[in-house]
């Protein structure tokens, strides 16, 4: 009971953070239909970035806000440079948004070095509680708060804003979104920035969560993202949420009961999707 | 109001428009006729700036919109419908219709309302989403999200395609009606409703104006309407 | 006229540069240069191979190292395995070719009939997955640590092994110039122009783009093999996306669609990694070179899609209207 319990919050807390990463990515696909790669990058970013600034501050929520205001100007400058260019051209912003992750990659080799780094814990969220007889992990406790603080706020803004309104509306239809006087690029920059915003938020979430950190962690999490939001069907915050969960819960039982597996095991997942769904869990674009 | 004047348009490589030349006057309704693959679509979406314009001018009250981006287009104050209506399917009825006012003040909250009077079935479904709605309610839809947001002209394509004659004679109704308020150039195959509520019409062929003037003239010139429209 | 001179220019230039590969191993005794022109020939090979994908059918890959390392590995755990003969060799290399097929058509009947970011991520998946095989099952591949094998007697010959590398790549060059030139090749070139009127032709556009990904996965095998047979050595590494990332940038720096642009290419890019790294020891910014070769890519996408090829070719051109209007005002 003690393990299940454990196995459901490791791999909720996971989910909520490969969230985090995802959410970005599915808004900037659904609305403008851009592919980026580089969303790991940005992740990457806000995860060095907090350690650097917790190192140096000891204060956990400067060194959050700073990692996110770092994350939104690269998103930022990401966007002006490397994605306005590429616009309607799937195959040139896959390409591209390669060549802008390998570089973000790079740049933190020359910052940070190439060698893994340990990231520290602000000690209220360092340790464990009690509940019953269940000994549960505090800062996975906090992870899942933030995640699921996080998608409320999404899901606020996008039902009850009126910009989140003209995000629906982009995702559905962008021709018509301009028909209505609206200035759809802006709109998609803004929305390119706040996704990377939140990312680089996830990457600081996750430094403390796996305690180390590592340049080609951006890799990792830009095939991870992209896997998820293929399986939550691309456009879809809902869809993204739910299969970051699955990957999540799958990844956290599969490694305790079949070790073995998972590595293989969001491949796995993959692979099913693409034969039983191809557009996702909710996708409507294919 | 509109002057569209020798327009020419290219998609890929291919020339679609070949010098468009013509006219939408203040209060009336202009009627574009032609045969399927004449270029009408192409002509609004190419005035709407959706594809660069290669030659000639499109003017509305005396300025050129030639390589304005579309969303300033149509703060100009153009609205438009598009063919295959293209509403926004996960947005409520009202959610679109309040996103199709851009700023809300005292006029386009006037416009809502009297689009709700015109189109009641709107304001019966107003929480239902959009994508759910009928083929009919769906083109309910689209006008009036077009004359709410725009603010002196309507260009409005094809309206009764796939629409039952009752809901097509209902929509015409709506049109002229609206006519009261605003400018509307619109694209129609459907002869005799459009001869009915038309000022002026035009007549497009391969990518060229063939034909226009006044309503009455066309429906007086049997062996033109029998050539380009085939009714007799 | 021009455009004919030009394109005759271009090729004399290539038979010269040949001939100079063929008596340059002669003329000079730089073991370095041997051994540095031999992984441009290979490397040229595996640029090829991505080119018939991206640049010949429009697919994007982010995992064609997959191919690549299988062919690596297969070659090298047969030698390792069995005798250290010829026949083992070429059983290796046959080995690699069935593997690849077989996953090349996995991955291709799974994702090739839907938009292109689920073949480059479905085999940038595989790649991955089959880097972790190979690190992870160590009885069969020695681990993360790699392994060293015998190659059989004439391929431990650098100079061979320098022409052998050479002669693979001319040849696989003219094969992909027939391929492409044949029936199969001009649907595939259409695909990656227009897929949907393809369809609408009435060609099913998934059988060909599959023959597309196997044809390149075998290629790219090939390359894998030399690789391993060169070093004699083969480790995990070769499944890492660094070795997809030089593909990639030796096919766009050099030209994409073209064949001889990826050879070009793969001259570019291992000499500046060759140079870049040297200067790296003397400067310590030019480490991280792979930081220059990001930008240098991200450049030529941005500014010059075609690359070096596509500039000439873009030369010709204009040199074909200039003589053109040349004439009209004369
Ligand atoms: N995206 C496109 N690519 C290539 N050709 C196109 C494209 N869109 C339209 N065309 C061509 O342009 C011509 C005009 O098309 P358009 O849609 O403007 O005609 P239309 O008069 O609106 O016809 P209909 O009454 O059938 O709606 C047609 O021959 C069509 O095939
Ligand atoms: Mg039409």
């Amino acid at each position: 009971m003690n393990a299940i319990l454990n196995l459901l919050i490791n791999g909720l807390s996971t989910g909520l953070l490969i969230f985090l990463l995802a959410s970005g990515l599915t808004l900037i696909f659904g609305l403008m239909s851009v592919l980026n790669f580089a969303h790991g990058g940005f992740f990457v970013w806000g995860a060095f970035v907090w350690v650097w600034l917790f190192s140096a501050t000891g204060n956990f929520f400067i060194s959050v806000v700073g990692a996110i205001g770092i994350g939104m100007l690269i998103g930022f400058i990401f966007e002006k440079t490397l994605i306005r260019p590429v616009y309607g051209n799937h195959i040139r912003q896959l390409l591209v948004t390669l060549g802008g992750m390998l570089v973000l990659v790079e740049l933190i080799r020359m910052i940070w070095g190439s060698n893994p780094i340990r990231a520290g814990l602000p000690v209220w969220l360092d340790g464990s509680i009690q509940l019953g007889g269940v000994v549960l992990i505090k800062y996975r406790l906090f992870v899942i708060l933030v995640g699921l603080i996080i998608y409320g706020l999404i899901m606020l803004l996008l039902k009850k804003t009126k910009i989140g309104m003209i995000i629906r509306a982009g995702v559905d239809n962008r021709e018509m979104v301009q028909a209505l006087g609206i200035n759809i690029k802006a709109v998609f920059s803004m929305v390119f920035i706040l996704g990377a915003g939140i990312a680089a938020l996830g990457g600081t979430l996750l430094a403390p969560y796996s305690g180390i950190i590592f340049a080609d962690m951006g890799l990792q999490y830009a095939i991870l993202a992209f896997i998820v939001v293929i399986i939550g069907g691309l456009g879809s915050v809902r869809g993204a949420a739910l299969a970051s969960i699955i990957v999540g819960l799958a990844g956290a039982f599969t490694a305790f009961y079949y070790p073995d597996l998972s590595l293989a095991v969001n491949m796995l997942l993959l692979i099913f999707v693409l034969l039983l769904r191809p557009k996702g869990l909710f996708g409507e674009k294919g | 109001m509109l002057k569209v004047d020798n327009l020419e348009t290219y998609i890929e490589q291919f020339h679609i428009l070949q010098g468009v030349t013509f006219e939408v006057r203040k209060g009336m309704i202009t009627v574009l006729f032609g045969r399927n693959g004449a270029g009408k679509t192409t002509t609004l979406r190419t005035i709407m700036g959706y594809y660069p314009i290669a030659n000639g001018t499109v003017r509305y009250n005396d300025e050129v919109l030639n390589n304005l981006p579309t969303h300033l287009i149509a703060r100009k104050g153009i609205g438009y419908v598009p063919e295959d209506q293209g509403i926004f399917p996960s947005l409520t009825v009202g959610e679109t219709l309040v996103l199709a006012q851009r700023e809300k003040n005292k006029e386009t909250e006037e416009k809502l309302t009297w689009m709700l009077e015109l189109f009641p079935d709107l304001k019966k479904f107003w929480q239902k989403r959009s994508g759910l709605l009928s083929g009919g309610q769906k083109q309910m839809l689209a006008i009036a999200r077009a004359f709410i947001n725009s603010d002196g002209l309507l260009l409005i394509d094809e309206p009764s395609k796939g629409l039952s004659p009752l809901m097509v004679e209902k929509l015409m109704e709506a049109i002229l009606q609206m006519k009261e308020k605003t400018t509307i150039l619109l694209v129609e195959q459907n002869y005799f409703m459009a001869s009915e509520i038309g000022d002026y019409f035009y007549i497009m062929d391969d990518g060229k104006i063939v034909h226009g003037g006044l309503m009455d003239e066309l429906k007086e010139d049997a062996e033109l309407s029998m050539k380009y429209l085939g009714v007799s | 006229m021009l455009a004919a001179k030009l394109n005759r220019i271009y090729g004399y230039s290539g038979v010269i540069i040949l001939l100079l590969l063929l008596i340059f191993p002669f003329t000079n005794d730089s073991r370095s240069m041997l051994i540095l022109l031999t992984q441009v020939f290979i490397f040229g090979i595996f640029a090829m191979s991505y080119d018939l994908l991206l640049g010949y059918t429009g697919i994007v890959s982010f995992g064609h190292c997959l191919f690549f390392g299988i062919g690596a590995y297969s070659t090298g755990l047969v030698l390792n395995t069995f005798a250290t003969s010829i026949s083992m060799f070429f059983l290796g290399i046959c080995l690699g070719f069935l593997l690849a097929t077989v996953v090349s058509y996995i991955i291709g009947m799974l994702s090739l009939r839907l938009q292109s970011h689920f073949y480059a991520m479905l085999t940038l998946g595989f790649s991955e997955l089959f880097l972790v095989i190979a690190e992870k099952w160590r009885s069969v591949t020695h681990g993360g640590d790699g392994f060293t094998f015998r190659a059989p007697a004439f391929l431990q010959d650098r100079l061979f092994v320098y022409f052998f590398a050479l002669a693979s790549m001319v040849m696989i060059f003219i094969l992909l110039r027939l391929f492409t030139n044949s029936s199969i090749g001009k649907v595939l070139r259409a695909i990656s122009q227009n897929e949907a009127r393809v369809q609408a032709l009435g060609f099913t556009v998934l059988h060909y783009k599959v023959i597309a990904s196997i044809v390149a996965g075998i290629i790219a095998s090939y390359s894998g093999a030399l690789y391993a047979i060169t070093l004699r050595f083969v480790d995990p590494s070769v499944f890492s996306i660094e070795m997809t990332l030089d593909a990639l940038l030796m096919t766009m720096i050099g030209g994409v669609g073209t064949l001889i642009g990826p050879i070009l290419g793969s001259g570019v890019v291992e000499f500046l990694q060759h140079y870049l790294s040297q200067l790296g020891s003397q400067f310590p910014i030019f480490e991280r070179w792979t930081l220059f070769l990001g930008l240098l890519y991200i450049v030529v996408i941005l500014g010059f899609p075609k690359g070096i090829v596509g500039m000439f070719q873009e030369l010709s051109k204009r040199d074909v209207k200039e003589s053109k209007n040349y004439r009209k005002s004369a």
